[in-house]
């Protein structure tokens, strides 16, 4: 695999879609192409800080509430 | 002489008369509905207030799509991904009832879109990025406000409730194509808006591009 067909699979790599096969030759090419598995570890970087960023909002007590009451007439 | 019968115990009382409207089997919807779909609120909520844009309309959202959940309750199929089901009537009720009213859909040219790679820009200076470390929360979530509505959708999805493509592209009915290359897009775009406020705020040198 070159570098442009390993882009190509930067983020579907990085999410878990590929087939074990791709995977494997992905690793391969990273371990291998420094230039490539920088650029990957910023990537991956990159979502974990956009999820940790984004997971702490959760829904306002009083909304579950609401909620119950209105289905279960509480 | 005969011992004398022991008394008959009485009868225990007759349960009493249901609450009408309520049965054993609307116990047991109430107890699968708590255990399979209320424990995705916080979920539900997350992407509500990404679609509306407010608290208000956030919350209103929510306790109309759980409320049409309920009742369609009989139609989810026990055992599958009731996360992605609750998200498929939340994103319907958003678009016929509130789209209209707060945010208007933009048409995206996806092609238009240039993939700009934030990685090309600061691999000598910082290529692991630590720079993103010091934007905060509020910041990054009006970062993906700003993002047009089907990258916003899609990052959400993807990055902040852990979708598979697969499950996205059921919930927006889109080919599992257009996932990717909506996903590879919005995260470039918003990437390159985060960049953009962290050279604005002096967290890291801008190229001289």
């Amino acid at each position: 695999m070159n570098c442009r067909e390993c882009k190509e699979h930067l983020y579907e790599y990085l999410d878990r879609e590929l087939t074990p096969e791709v995977e494997r030759d992905i690793r391969l090419h990273l371990e291998e192409c420094p230039p490539c598995g920088e650029q990957f570890d910023f990537e991956k970087l990159f979502l974990e800080f956009l999820k940790a960023r984004c997971r702490a909002q959760g829904a306002p007590p009083e909304l579950k509430r609401r909620i119950l009451n209105e289905l279960f007439d509480e | 002489m005969t011992p004398p019968i022991p008394p008959v115990p009485p009868a225990p009382p007759a349960p009493p008369a249901p609450p009408s409207g309520s049965s054993a089997a609307d116990a047991e919807k109430r107890a699968s509905f708590e255990r399979e779909a209320l424990v995705h609120l916080d979920s539900l909520y997350r992407v509500a207030l990404r679609l509306t844009g407010n608290a208000a309309e956030a919350d209103d959202l929510v306790q109309e799509t759980m409320l049409k959940a309920y009742r369609a309750w009989h139609q989810f199929e026990r055992g599958t991904n009731a996360k992605g089901w609750l998200l498929t009537i939340l994103r319907h009720a958003f678009i016929n009832e509130y789209r209209r009213r707060t945010r208007h859909p933009e048409t995206v040219d996806i092609d238009a879109i240039e993939p700009f790679s934030v990685f090309q820009e600061v691999q000598d200076d910082d290529p692991q990025g630590t720079f993103f470390d010091r934007i905060v929360d509020d910041e990054v979530l009006r970062a993906i406000d700003t993002l047009p509505e089907q990258f916003r959708e899609t990052v959400v999805l993807s990055d902040v409730e852990g979708l598979s493509y697969e499950e996205i592209a059921r919930v927006l009915s889109v080919p599992v194509g257009t996932v990717k290359s909506r996903l590879f897009r919005a995260r470039r775009l918003l990437q390159q808006k985060l960049y953009d406020y962290a050279v604005g705020m002096g967290y890291i040198k801008g190229s001289s591009k």
